[in-house]
């Protein structure tokens, strides 16, 4: 058995150090590995426990510098190092870089047909890009099954490997053949330390550097001018939410009355602000092409979570439609359904903003899976030619998009928040390029919005699940529904769902609560008591409360799926939330950053959620929710006004 | 797992401050020069070399002279040379300049200067001279072999849950065995702590006392203060039975260094060294320098300032202890850092002795006494000998009798001067009879967040972090009898703390009990010396965790 981690180098995120002028100073940011690269490379070393003469192998992309990151590696546990590092390469994207790894990976001997067996992990997304992209499109170059936002993978003693992959509301457990890939998610066994053993052996070892021709890759589909997509313009994204205020008090009581007296004196909430440092250039008088030829229509894909089209797939109507809009009238959205016996769905689809549901059923297509669904939507695709095709970031879409895209040549845009239509004026070849897709994307931990243009088609984007508004239904609207018969590739089918867990969909009423009062694994010694308490006082004041809770606490058993709150759970964003024992890991953030106004309780001062809140107060929630709910039995709403009629 | 989870090298040295890297330097040397290879291996429990190191500093650079002769002077990371150098006598609102310059104090010729800087310079041409220096490793335990020597040291297990027990993630410790082992800890090692007692090396010794001193560094506003101008104050907020002083020295790039260094012999069990370095601040002389400024970086650090007297036999079979380990400061003069290089450097000489006998027994070993005799640390330490013992009775008797100190060369009236340790002077609340710290200082003690800070502030301005999942490593040493600490004492922890580690909380129903907030720790081992009744042992926590010092 060999195991292979791919792994970035990048700044430490929330590096909390102020340089002189009480800015971050970026300059003495540290390198790190990548968080999720490192649990990648923690899976990597779990595996080893059941291949104790595994061959470790760990690889990256990059600068020279990022030797240091696989000397970390080689000293947590792995025995070679290789990096691909070439000037070459500098501006590729998540196309090219997937390209590139994999090329290297099969000049390393490792390919779909390899004697010897072998299982690559990767992380997630990397903080500075956040595109998920790369696992899956190194998978689809090496034709190799996958599973991406994955907790843990073990062997099931028969050859294959079981991954446990989580999805929204839920997770699923997958058995892949080998060799496979294997992505992972922040949330499973936390990496180890480096031991000084391994240390040592990584001060003695020497990195193994190639260059693009060590590998035989050829630079034309590399590099800036080889992407098939660019980034436009880059606007930062100041200050959306203002530091938080820590009450102030040495007992309970003084600490709320300060939490009280604070929330009253400033109204501090979320600010979208988004800095536009436009130096606006003159519009040259270039030619204006439009280079479409005949890819046409908006292609869109509908995916099914509890027999029910998934939310963030209605909600991609909305920007589908706007950008009909500003496209030629006769553009169409055109929607790609597939399951079995879905037909009845499309109704839901027409009524939200279809004009056209491609069908496609087969009692094979039960349940999604990326490899067969890549297959046939990128088939679609190759039929209808589509000059946009837009899926929804959840963790099926993110997965599929991409790999769609390495069959299609396209580009992806991951996780857009805004998608315009524009014109890309090309100053070198003196030329307008119009009409052209503008992806707008956060990036490097949401500071900054970038814009991404592709410029192979279709044009593919995803759009971030919770974003978008569901478009108001239409009772009756219809189109038409064509059936659409795919050309199966058995092995398509190698891996296999074993089980799928979810909590049942309902507590729809999270999304339209005011207040949410959420607990994380520090509010848990009661069993939740104090959090459903502080929640059921609101309500018996008359505000729309629910409570919620962090990934952990749905792992530690103590609530059930359908409260968690988070990336792999729901996206909220409630007028305030409440958030108690909560650390504030990345993925809990990404479900509850777009809240009005945030309220921290937590013993841990340094704790993350204290940098995503408004008010905070540092203690134990033992002591403080009880001192809470007496205020808000005596009238405190957190600043909502109660309305009489509810 | 041992056989592939051990290490063999000839020279382990734990801790990269000063005097670990002066004998890594020295004997790297000397070895070459002896046309001798042997492997030198040196961890330290820092992220990397500098983060935990924190120092005034000012330092007498001779020493850097001879430890690295091919260096040229400029090289060296060093602030600016001192131009100004005075001691001030604060009262509560003025200031006298000290008429007569108490001697050991002079710093004519020294340089401010960060110690971590230096170290990192220091550690960069270790490595040059091939001594392999891993950072962000701790080692908790002292080896043994079967006769009972020391045989090295092994680094901490990590990946383990609070009570020590292995999580899927767990990576054993690596056992390092080596011929000799030099414990370069600091203050108040934690491995050395156990060396001490189990070879008795405290035997017939006073017990080593110790100060605590907070430090800021502050950006300040072009002409606050020049680079090289050094002020000492002596007096307020300190009364006349409290020893210590302030200091302000003027960096580069307007930055100034201020702190607070005080024995940590007070009898007030309700004492707050953190606090009474804000006091000091809002002192005009402080506070003058400050306006306008910005604070940079806080920490803190004790000091093993009993002098001769209280340093430990600092050798035994196979193993060395230097530094402020080894008690290598002298206090008049507030300097260690050329005291711990010159250790380091002797023991360089004494290990270079044993590799070329091939004996590493106490018999060889033994030398490095010797050679501490003859050497500048003897000259410097031996007439100051009672120096910190005759300041444990108060200022004045203290002025007094170091004054006949001088006059005859150290020995006073009484020879050798007793010392009690620092934890006995504490009084419990009925008996301590002056005005508790809180009322001494009533109207003082509210922190602006300009000049002054409260404790969570300003460790927020070390870095200090701890990873969430490992062995608590701060221990109450009989949990069941803390109670009374807490009704007899007020639990001085959550006072002498400088880092707001320590809190009692009280629940509703009245009940007070201990909480630790160990990932705000300092590493400045304050708990491990001065809290009463049974006790806390410091010991170290996971590699990489502590402070994140960048210029102290």
């Amino acid at each position: 058995m060999t195991i292979i981690t791919l792994i970035k180098q990048v700044p430490l995120p929330n590096e909390m150090r102020m340089g002189d002028d009480g800015l971050m100073d970026r300059t003495r940011a540290k390198s790190i590995i990548n968080i999720d690269c490192q649990f990648g490379l923690e899976a990597g070393l779990q595996l080893k426990k059941h291949y104790p003469d595994a061959r470790m192998i760990v690889c990256s992309m990059g600068p020279g510098s990022f030797e240091a990151a696989l000397k970390t590696a080689v000293s947590m546990g792995y025995d070679e190092a290789y990096l691909l590092s070439d000037r070459k390469l500098g501006g590729s994207d998540t196309y090219a870089t997937g390209l590139a790894i994999s090329t290297m990976l099969k000049h390393l001997g490792f390919t779909k047909d390899s004697k010897e067996p072998f299982v690559i992990f990767a992380g997630r997304q990397t903080s500075d890009g956040d595109t998920a992209h790369v696992p899956s499109q190194v998978a689809e170059n090496l034709g190799i099954p996958q599973a991406t936002f994955c907790e843990s993978a073990k062997p099931d003693g028969k050859g294959n490997i079981i991954a446990k992959r989580i999805i929204e509301g839920g997770y699923q457990m997958m058995q892949l053949p080998v060799p496979c890939l294997v992505s992972l998610t922040p949330t499973g066994i936390p990496p180890r330390k480096p031991s000084l053993v391994g240390a040592i052996k990584a001060r003695n070892m020497a990195v193994k550097v190639f260059g693009v021709e060590d590998i035989h890759l050829g630079t034309e589909k590399i590099g800036l001018s080889g992407s098939p997509t660019i980034v436009a313009a880059v606007a930062n994204i100041e200050s959306e939410r203002p530091p938080v205020v820590l009450s102030e008090g040495t007992t309970e009581s003084a600490l709320v009355d300060n939490l009280i007296a604070n929330m009253k004196k400033c109204g501090n909430v979320l600010q979208h602000k988004e800095v536009k440092e436009k130096t606006e250039k003159e519009r040259p008088d270039f030619p204006v092409i439009d280079t479409r030829g005949d890819n046409k229509h908006i292609l869109t894909w509908a995916e099914i979570a509890n027999g029910q089209i998934a939310r963030p797939s209605l909600e991609l109507f909305t920007p589908a439609r706007h950008l009909v809009e500003q496209l030629d009238n006769d553009t169409k959205i055109k929607t790609v359904l597939i399951g079995k016996n879905v037909a009845p769905l499309a109704r839901t689809l027409f009524e939200h903003g279809a004009d056209e549901v491609i069908l496609v059923e087969d009692d094979r297509l039960e349940e999604y899976l990326v490899l067969p669904f890549a297959d046939i939507i990128a088939q679609i695709i190759k039929e209808q030619k589509p000059e946009i095709a837009l899926f929804a970031a959840t963790t099926s879409g993110r997965e599929l998009a991409p790999r769609i895209a390495v069959k299609t040549g396209s580009g992806v845009t991951a996780d857009c928040t805004g998608l315009e239509i524009g014109e890309y004026i090309n100053r070198k070849d003196k030329k307008i390029i119009c009409p052209i897709l503008h992806s707008h994307r956060p990036t490097y931990g949401e500071s900054k919005l970038a814009t991404i243009l592709g410029f192979v088609y279709p044009q593919i984007s995803t759009a971030r699940a919770g974003t978008f508004e569901v478009p108001q239904r239409v009772e009756g609207r219809t189109g038409a529904v064509s059936k659409f018969k795919p050309e199966f590739v058995e092995e398509d089918f190698r891996a296999q769902i074993l089980e799928t867990v979810r909590g049942g969909g309902g507590l729809q009423n999270l999304f339209e609560a005011e207040i949410i009062v959420s607990g994380g694994r520090g509010a848990t010694s009661d069993g939740l008591k104090l959090v459903k308490e502080l929640a059921e006082a609101l309500k018996d004041k008359g505000l729309k409360a629910e409570w919620a809770v962090s990934r952990a606490v749905v792992d530690e058993g103590h609530a059930e799926y359908a409260r968690q709150i988070g990336q792999t759970g729901k996206t909220v964003r409630p007028k305030v939330y409440v958030a108690i024992g909560i650390s504030g890991a990345i993925q809990h953030l990404a479900g509850m950053k777009e809240s009005g106004g945030v309220v921290a309780i937590d013993r841990n001062p340094k704790a993350a959620i204290f940098r995503n809140a408004d008010f905070g107060i540092v203690g134990e929630y033992e002591d403080l929710i009880p001192e809470l709910i007496e205020r808000v039995k005596r009238g405190f709403t957190f600043g909502i006004e109660i309305k009489n009629n509810s | 797992m041992s056989d592939t989870n051990t290490v063999s090298t000839d020279v382990l040295i734990v801790g990269a401050g000063p005097s670990g890297l002066a004998t890594a330097i020295h004997l790297a040397d000397l070895l070459k020069k002896h046309d001798l290879k042997r492997r030198i291996l040196l961890v330290e429990k820092g992220t990397a070399v500098g983060s935990h190191i924190l120092s005034g500093a000012v330092i007498r650079v001779e020493i850097l002279k001879e430890l690295l002769p091919e260096v040229d002077f400029s090289e060296f990371p060093l602030n600016a040379k001192v131009t100004k150098d005075s001691i001030l006598l604060l009262g509560e609102s003025g200031s006298i300049k000290s008429p007569v310059h108490p001697p050991y104090m002079g710093n004519k010729g020294n340089y401010t200067a960060s110690l971590g800087q230096l170290c990192r310079f220091l550690a960069a041409k270790a490595e040059e001279k091939g001594v392999e220096i891993y950072p962000g490793f701790a080692v908790s335990e002292v080896l043994y072999d079967d006769k009972g020597k020391i045989r090295g040291a092994k680094t901490i297990d990590t990946g383990v849950d609070h009570h020590g027990k292995p999580l899927e993630n767990f990576q054993p410790g690596t056992e390092i065995e080596a011929r000799i082992t030099v414990f370069a800890e600091g203050t108040r090692g934690s491995l050395v702590k156990t060396v001490i007692d189990r070879f008795d090396l405290q035997k017939g010794r006073n017990p080593q006392v110790y100060s605590l001193g907070c430090k800021e560094i502050w950006s300040v506003p072009e002409g606050n203060i020049a680079p090289g101008e050094v002020y000492h104050t002596m007096g307020y907020p300190l009364n006349l039975h409290e020893f210590g002083g302030g200091f302000i020295y003027g960096l580069n790039d307007n930055r100034a260094a201020v702190g607070l260094v005080v024995g940590l012999d007070t009898a007030d069990p309700t004492f707050d060294f953190h606090a009474a370095f804000q006091v000091w601040k809002t002192h005009p002389v402080a506070a003058k320098i400050l306006k306008g400024g910005k604070l940079l970086e806080y920490g803190a650090k004790t000091l093993p300032e009993g002098g001769y007297y209280s340093m430990p036999k600092p050798y035994v079979d196979h193993a060395l202890i230097v530094g402020d380990s080894g008690g290598f400061l002298i206090m008049p003069a507030l300097k260690g850092v050329h005291l711990a290089i010159r250790s380091g450097m002797l023991t360089a000489e004494t290990a270079l002795s044993a590799f070329v006998k091939n004996d590493f027994s106490e018999n060889t070993l033994k030398e490095y006494g010797t050679k501490i005799d003859d050497s500048n640390i003897y000259k410097e330490m031996y007439p100051v000998r009672n120096f910190r013992q005759a300041f444990a009775k108060g200022m004045i008797p203290g002025a007094f009798m170091f004054g006949t100190q001088l006059i005859t060369g150290g020995a006073g009236l009484a020879g050798k001067v007793g010392v009690h340790t620092d934890v006995d002077a504490t009084r419990k609340l009925k008996d301590f009879s002056g005005k508790p710290f809180k009322k001494r200082f009533a109207g003082k003690l509210e922190f602006d967040k300009i000049l002054t800070f409260d404790k969570v502030t300003d460790i927020f301005y070390s870095g200090a972090h701890h990873d969430e999942e490992q062995a608590v490593h701060l221990h109450v040493n009989n949990p069941s009898t803390y109670h009374l600490n807490i009704e007899q004492y007020d639990a001085p922890c959550r006072y002498f703390c400088p880092a707001e580690v320590y809190e009692i909380h009280t629940g509703r129903n009245g009940h007070k009990e201990l909480r630790i907030h160990a990932e705000n720790c300092a590493h400045c081992k304050t708990c491990d010396i001065k809290e009463p009744g049974s006790g806390i042992t410091w010991t170290a926590p996971n590699g990489g965790n502590g402070p994140e010092y960048q210029n102290m």
